[in-house]
């Protein structure tokens, strides 16, 4: 048996059941005459057939666009009382089809999506949940303000976020988005509407944040801010992804730059980014850090590769991928409309057109790994051999998450591993689809093929619910994985909101 | 049917919603139906021309969901392709025919560069003389406003009208105020040399000299989005050389000022336009606002109690006054 494809674990490649619409008009009828809108028309519903994971398929009986914590509560109080199931979305940027619902009410929160107050004495801001990223970024922009972390990518939402964590190229200084929030206000399952904090309902937030919206549903949200800087961006070019991740984890361990990551064109061709927020900090890096690294400049890499490949002259075809890559993705980095006096203007405007334009497709295939410091290594390099096996090309982003003591309770069974101590570490892994026609197994073997990696290690994934739930159990064991399920029973006690996706 | 044939269409749509963050008519309702990917999804799902009527009409035409798409979908060609199977409001179908008879009676256009002023423009007579005196262009009496009226309302061309209209204009130099009319034109007359009003006033030394750090700069999107790649420099340009906020995101999409549809030929603003307008200048303190397109100017009057000047009124004023 390889250790990377792990025997005796069910492979769960379908979508779940389709709920069976009992009651549905009744429940309709109920929430008209309380003046909840659900759209039924197929062009409304077919919104939300998917996710960005693209191999999750699922039509809601209806639609209910999220408009205020009251109308969520009275959706959810019917939707007890009918025990039709509720499944909340938000950017939809799951891939495993967790905002993907079969049957029952698609609950669209990007309905909430305003702006409610912004306090720049407490640097707090008070939103709506449905809100994208993007959008909190551009009201609080106008105040020289920004927020503190979130997902590279402009179109997820601020609830869905905190429902599974949120990790920007910041987080192995600030923690996931998650860490952030410091109140919110919860519809839960059978629709009170609650304020919780870890002084205030405590219980209720520590399960609602990175829950997977299984104990309510976040409809407001008070976060940490902070001024916003322009950051000034470093490429290092490695021909090792074991180097890279070693002084990517030199510099997160010594907290030497604001914002680290990896992401790779292929193997051989690594790119740590390392960033500042302001002059002093980049200053001490040069002084301290800089020379540590093993990494190059792009010209001497550039140089390095050309070596590389004159000397192996039948690897040709490798070598004009890499400089076609090159050529189409590196412009979208540099482009000058996003920097000013050579520093970039917003990180997730940059990187998220990128990854749409140059990574996305119908179908996002991104399998996770989430591991402690000491085991990231190998589960990067074994990841990686899965990826060879499958696809001709792909790439890698990897991350520190820093781990809050305190949070310990809010992360019990999600995407951080019960292991880890001070930094989590995270390992994206991407085909690049290139227009090949791949079949719905071979992806999903694909992923399984990661996953059980994840099992193997004790590790953890950023995306363990939908189609993964399989796998749930094996990482989490049956204790703790009973102990939730009966707190999700007291308090979703027809199951009705997000089924089918943890438990 | 206007556009030209399309590589990508609704099919290729990821549904990775990064059309809505930029479309004023989803930031005024805050709902997926009335957004570009919205109506992309729901073709997927066979919604038919009429399911759509409500959405098809509420889209302003911006075009600013066109360069964001990562699939190079084009997204507002598709709405005005399905706009033209819709019935015509009656009040536009009725504009569409005076500008008809009014281009059908104008004078031949004078000889070389020409202004294609458009009805905004033409609808202040003393700013039309001004933009004609500053650029030193004389204006077509046919300038196309029919064509635009058609364009937008997705109203049937007459090919012999259409003809006519290029025959006069090709070959010259044009400056077009009409930003669907520019998009367009770029399409008809594919190697002529085209500048929208904003571009070209923008250009002017005695102008741009004029634009303060403290000005607001209002782009017209339309012309902007139809030219994005091009245009983006340009305004980046404007914008580190005079110091000057503007209109634009951090996509650097330019939002509209309004936000109904048929903004240039429904003068009047509606209330969604107001909402748009005190959006684009929430925590912006300017001390005037400069805009490109005169139908622009009212809805800015009635949400700032600052100056609202179009680009050729800064000629007229003394740079000293300007930087004081
Ligand atoms: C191309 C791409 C790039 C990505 N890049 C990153 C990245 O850089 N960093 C990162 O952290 N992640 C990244 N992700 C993952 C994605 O950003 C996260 O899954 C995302 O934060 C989820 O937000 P969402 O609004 O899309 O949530 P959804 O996908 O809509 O929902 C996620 C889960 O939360 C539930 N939910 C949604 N809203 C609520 C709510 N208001 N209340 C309760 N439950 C709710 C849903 O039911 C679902 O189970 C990426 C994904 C893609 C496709
Ligand atoms: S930007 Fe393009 S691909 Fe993305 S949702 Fe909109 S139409 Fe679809
Ligand atoms: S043209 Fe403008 S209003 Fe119309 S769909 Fe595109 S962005 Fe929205």
């Amino acid at each position: 048996m390889a250790p990377d494809a792990l025997q005796g674990i069910v492979r769960q490649q379908t979508n779940p059941a389709r709920w069976n619409g009992k009651a549905w008009s009744a429940f309709v009828a109920d929430l008209q005459a309380l003046g909840v809108e659900v759209a039924e028309s197929a062009a409304t519903r077919g919104i939300f057939a998917t996710d960005a994971g693209g191999t999750a398929y699922g039509l809601p009986h209806g639609v209910v666009i999220a408009q205020s914590a009251t109308q969520v509560s009275a959706l959810l109080k019917a939707a007890q009382a009918h025990c039709v199931p509720v499944t909340v979305r938000g950017g939809g940027l799951t891939t495993e089809g967790e905002s993907v619902a079969y049957g029952g009410v698609l609950l669209d929160m990007t309905g909430m999506s305003r702006v409610l107050a912004i306090d720049p004495v407490t640097m707090t801001v008070r939103t709506e949940a449905g809100i994208y990223w993007h959008g909190l970024a551009e009201e609080l922009r106008r105040e020289n303000l920004d927020y503190l972390s979130a997902p590279l990518n402009m179109t997820s939402s601020v609830g869905g976020t905190l429902g599974v964590g949120g990790i920007d190229v910041n987080s192995a200084r600030l923690g996931c988005s998650a860490d952030q929030a410091i109140s919110l206000q919860v519809v839960t399952p059978t629709g009170e509407i609650v304020e919780c904090s870890d002084n205030e309902n405590a219980e209720l937030f520590q399960r609602v944040i990175l829950g997977y919206g299984q104990f309510g549903v976040i409809t407001e949200v008070t976060l940490r801010i902070r001024p916003y800087t322009p950051l000034r961006m470093h490429y290092y070019y490695y021909s090792s992804l074991r180097t890279a991740i070693e002084d990517l984890q030199l510099l997160d361990r010594n907290d030497a730059s604001d914002y680290s990551g990896i992401l790779t064109i292929m193997d051989c061709a690594v790119n740590l980014l390392v960033a500042f927020d302001s002059d002093e900090r980049e200053a001490a890096f040069k002084a301290n850090w800089q020379q540590r690294l093993r990494g190059y400049g792009e010209f001497g890499f550039a140089l390095c590769m050309a070596g590389h490949y004159a000397l192996r002259p039948w690897r040709i075809g490798e070598a004009l991928y890499l400089f076609r890559r090159k050529q189409a993705v590196f412009p979208e980095f540099r482009r000058p409309e996003f920097h000013r006096d050579g520093r970039m203007d917003d990180r997730t405007v940059v990187f998220s057109r990128a990854v749409w334009k140059h990574w996305g497709s119908r179908n996002m295939v991104i399998p996770d790994l989430a591991t402690s410091a000491d085991k990231f290594i190998e589960a990067v390099e074994r990841g990686n051999k899965v990826c060879r096996k499958f696809f001709r090309h792909y790439t890698l982003y990897c991350v520190g998450i820093r781990l809050r003591p305190e949070h310990k309770p809010h992360y019990e069974m999600s995407c951080v591993p019960p292991d880890a101590e001070g930094w989590a570490y995270g390992c994206e892994f991407e085909p690049m689809i290139e227009g090949e026609v791949y079949s719905r197994d071979h992806f999903q073997s694909f992923k399984n093929a990661i996953y059980d990696i994840g099992v193997d290690l004790g590790a953890s994934y950023y995306r363990f619910g939908g189609m993964m739930k399989g796998y749930i159990r094996r990482v989490f064991g049956d204790a703790l994985v009973d102990r939730h399920l009966a707190m999700k029973r007291q308090a979703d006690p027809a199951m009705i909101l997000n089924r089918d996706v943890i438990f | 049917m206007y556009s030209t044939a399309h590589p990508r269409d609704y099919p290729a749509c990821s549904g990775c919603s990064l059309c809505r963050l930029v479309c004023p008519m989803w930031r005024h309702r805050r709902d997926p139906r009335f957004s570009p990917e919205g109506i992309a999804k729901a073709r997927q799902n066979g919604a038919g021309v009429t399911e759509l009527a409500d959405v098809l009409d509420a889209c302003t035409l911006c075009g600013a969901c066109d360069p964001v798409c990562p699939e190079d979908i084009a997204l507002s060609d598709m709405i005005m392709d399905l706009r033209g199977e819709l019935e015509l409001p009656p009040d536009l179908a009725v504009l569409q025919v005076g500008y008809a008879q009014a281009a059908a009676q104008a004078a031949p256009a004078p000889a070389g560069a020409l202004l294609l002023a458009g009805a905004a423009l033409r609808a202040d007579p003393t700013l039309l003389t001004q933009v004609e005196a500053l650029l030193g262009l004389r204006s077509a009496g046919d300038d196309g406003a029919d064509l635009a009226v058609a364009l937008e309302i997705g109203g049937d061309i007459d090919p012999q009208r259409k003809r006519r209209f290029l025959n006069a204009i090709d070959g010259r130099s044009l400056v077009v105020g009409d930003g669907l009319l520019l998009r367009e034109l770029r399409r008809w007359l594919p190697g002529a040399r085209l500048q929208g009003l904003g571009e070209a006033l923008g250009s002017l030394p005695a102008i741009r000299r004029r634009i303060a750090s403290t000005d607001f700069y209002v782009i017209e999107a339309r012309a902007f989005h139809a030219d994005h790649a091009r245009l983006v420099a340009h305004y980046d340009g404007l914008r580190k050389d005079r110091g000057c906020a503007m209109n634009l995101d951090l996509q650097r999409i330019a939002m509209p000022a309004r936000a109904s549809a048929y903004p240039a030929l429904r003068m009047g603003p509606a209330r969604e336009d107001l909402e748009q307008a005190r959006w684009l200048l929430q925590g912006r303190r300017p001390a005037r606002i400069v805009i490109e397109d005169a139908a622009e100017r009212d809805v800015l009057r009635r949400v700032a109690d600052v100056p609202v000047l179009h680009l050729a009124e800064l000629a007229a004023l003394n740079e000293v006054t300007v930087y004081a």
